[in-house]
């Protein structure tokens, strides 16, 4: 009986793929998509992750949890699978798995579909559900101690610098995402400023008024937020209300380093903690209405299955299909982020050993299964729209008619006046070379809720979903900013001891003006760009989160080849392997690719020829070549720190292979 | 009647216990039952002490939110 079900999931499966891969030409149905994602789910789940909880990591409920015995009612909590499920899910889904896939859309839904899914089965959950065990099995401990005790203290010191490294990227790429989402939008920047006083209100109320009640504060808190929402369209409807709230990128992006640093020095209670609830509750909500109004309307993908795109020459971001389809979808597929929570707040509440399966392996299906959506709502778009958003103004020329040629050039139709039209039923003044992915899955998100839920409230839901990723890239802002002013203070007592006190408020505010200044700078970067800085940055930033996913699986593959499983430890070599090849290629082409739109230093030559043929000023241009070499420097920095990590671990992993029993892991009671 | 009406709050306060632990809020409740459970000798803390606590724990080395 059971194998009969399963041979059906996989038929239909197969017949999701197969509608997906053989329609050219016509328009497919995004339940297809969806059909083939949770079918090739269910699948991997029901197989691969057994074996990977039974046959690898072998998962013994007879093992007590650090949950149990190191149990404090505080961190150490045993906490029941699903429960744990939906916390650990919040914690690893934010704003890579919506934005990464917008953008991959260029080269169609097809590749992206494809690496969304396979890139999920084999290596992102693969990668999450090992490190969880294996920290469960340590106590807890993090990515960071692992490869410290696992492989030796130079590899523990190259991943914290890595994991530092790369949280500057992130912080910078994601408030980039909102200064290009809220520029000269007053709606956006109304309600998001709004949600600061709200979670210093919901903060004094579960700190002062009545000390504890977390729950009624936050579910007040939320309430307000949907009243600053609909506030937000008469401000922007006002004449004398919303020339104050129409901001340059330029202003924003000062105002979001101010509350950066701010943030990060206030106490948790004021600003952390209540933001971070506020933002689990809008998140999960919204994914679960998102994946309901595709249910309800099921919308015809539009978007072309590939496009010519994956040439190269794509006006979204430069590069071809390989490698640049897989450091683009990021998140959505495998990253290197998840293994900080896999290795952070999850083991220390894990009840059962065998719990790790769903939660490691499951969550991270989950997430995957966010970014499908997250390609559908890109999708449904008008292909000459999704264009027109997201090409950069300097190739899209500064007015409408030049977009419509723009964007016919590139072999779409746009008619004269459908990019206002859509501007004006989303409640705001332009659309044009929105980049940055947010406003194109807001536009999408406020079609299928519209298609949902009836047309009226089309501009409310497009505010709607820029609020809710504006507000959990708010809360990374906040807790990675914090994070990394940690980091920094670690690091920096080696080097000078008064640093390396947290609770020194000199070392805090020096730290924190370290770290912001740090992703502040690549932000303004960014932002004065003149190709829109989402065609730097993001890659840069996929680069990054990839190659920590690489670091995160050298110490799985070291845990598996401990624990004397080396015959199994192709299952992380093997998303290893992939893992280094895109990245490695990626890292080279950014940095020496001869077309200036991709390689950084091609782009710095262009520019010193533009200086001296006078069309470019010498002050501007120089700074612009700073920027590249700087970008180029980084992404050198990111190649030699993972492979150094894979080297020093495959030392570890021939030391372990010729000689077991020296090499054994202490797994168990530690 | 009685039995509906204490059906029904342990329904809602079984769903805000749910809420609270995925959002992964403090639970005061629990965390008294913990300290009866396995510490019975350590003093009580106040909601406001163990709220105090509770972040600092949580929050206080940094904590991680994905991309």
């Amino acid at each position: 009986m059971a194998a009969i079900i399963w041979i059906l999931v996989a038929v239909a499966g197969a017949s999701g793929w197969s509608m997906l891969a053989l329609h050219r030409g016509e328009t497919v149905n995004a339940a297809w998509l969806v059909l083939a994602a949770v079918c090739s789910y269910l699948i991997a789940y029901r197989f691969y992750s057994r074996f990977l909880a039974n046959t690898v990591a072998r998962l013994d409920d007879r093992r007590i949890t650090p949950a149990h015995r190191l149990a404090n009612g505080r961190d150490y909590v045993p906490t029941s699978r699903w429960v744990l499920f939906g916390h650990h899910f919040a914690a690893i889904a934010g704003a890579g798995p919506l934005v990464g896939p917008v953008l991959a859309a260029q080269f169609g839904y097809l590749p992206g579909t494809i690496w969304i899914v396979v890139g999920v089965i084999l290596g992102g959950a693969v990668q999450d559900f090992v490190i969880l065990a294996g920290s469960v099995r340590r106590d807890g401990k993090s990515l960071g101690q692992m490869a410290k005790e696992e492989i030796g203290p130079v590899t523990g010191m190259l991943a914290m610098v890595a994991i530092l490294a790369i949280m500057v990227i992130l912080l910078a790429v994601l408030a980039l995402i909102v200064v290009k989402a809220l520029a000269e939008s007053p709606w956006g920047v109304f309600t998001i400023l709004c949600t600061i006083p709200i979670a210093l209100g919901v903060g004094f109320w579960m700190k002062v008024i009545r000390p504890g009640k977390t729950l009624e504060a936050t579910a007040g808190g939320v309430i307000l937020l949907l009243f600053a929402l609909v506030a937000g369209r008469w401000v922007a409807a006002s004449p004398t209300l919303a020339p104050v709230f129409t901001l340059s990128a330029t202003t924003i992006s000062w105002g979001l380093m101010g509350y950066g640093f701010v943030a990060s020095v206030l106490p948790v209670w004021m600003l952390l903690a209540p933001r971070d609830y506020l933002s689990t509750f809008i998140k999960i909500g919204t994914i679960a209405a998102l994946a309901l109004g595709i249910m309800l309307t099921l919308p015809t993908l539009r978007l072309p299955a590939i496009t010519r795109f994956i040439d190269g020459t794509g006006p979204v971001f430069a590069g071809k299909l390989f490698p640049f389809c897989f450091i683009t979808i990021a998140c959505g597929a495998i990253s290197g982020f998840h293994s900080l929570v896999s290795s952070g707040t999850t083991p220390k509440m894990l009840d059962r050993e065998s719990d790790a399966r769903v939660i490691g392996y499951g969550a991270m299906l989950m997430e995957s299964f966010v970014a499908v959506m997250a390609i559908c709502a890109a999708s449904i778009l008008d292909p000459g729209v999704y264009f027109a958003m997201n090409a950069p103004i300097a190739l899209l020329g500064g007015n409408a008619d030049s977009a419509v040629q723009a964007v016919q050039h590139w072999g779409f139709t746009l008619a004269p006046g459908q990019m206002a039209a859509v501007a004006r039923s989303m409640g705001e003044t332009t659309l044009l070379g929105r980049t940055g992915g947010a406003p194109t899955l807001a536009v999408g998100m406020a079609q299928i809720f519209s298609g949902a839920f009836g047309t009226s409230l089309t501009a409310l839901w497009y505010h709607f979903a820029i609020m809710f990723e504006a507000l959990f890239i708010l809360t990374s802002i906040d807790a990675g900013t914090r994070v990394g002013r940690f980091m920094i203070q670690e690091l920096g007592g080696h080097l000078w001891q008064p640093l390396g006190r947290t609770s020194s408020y000199p070392s805090t505010i020096l730290a924190s003006a370290l770290i912001v200044a740090a992703w502040g700078w690549f932000l303004i970067q960014g932002v004065t760009d003149p190709l829109g800085g989402i065609n730097s940055l993001w890659p840069l930033f996929g680069i990054a989160n990839q190659l920590l996913a690489a670091v995160a699986l050298s110490v799985g593959t070291t845990l598996i080849i401990r624990a004397h499983r080396a015959r199994y430890a192709w299952v992380t070599l093997l998303p290893l392997s992939w893992l280094l090849a895109i990245t490695s290629t990626a890292a080279w082409q950014k940095m020496f690719a001869a077309d200036p739109h991709l390689g950084f230093l091609a782009h710095a030559a262009e520019t010193a020829a533009n200086i001296a043929s006078g069309t470019l000023g010498a002050a501007k241009g120089a700074r612009f070549i700073f920027n590249d070499r700087i970008d180029a420097l980084l992404c050198g920095v990111f190649l030699v720190i993972t492979w150094a990590v894979v080297v020093t671990s495959a030392r570890v992993w021939l030391q372990g292979v010729r000689a077991p029993a020296i090499a054994a892991a202490a797994e168990g009671v530690a | 009647m009685h039995v509906a009406v204490g059906t029904a709050n342990g329904l809602i306060r079984r769903a805000m216990t749910l809420v609270k632990r995925v959002s992964g809020m403090p639970n005061y409740d629990a965390y008294l039952e913990h300290l009866r459970v396995h510490h019975p000798e350590c003093p009580v803390p106040s909601e406001r002490e163990y709220f105090d606590d509770y972040l600092k724990g949580r929050y206080g080395g940094g904590f991680s939110r994905c991309c």
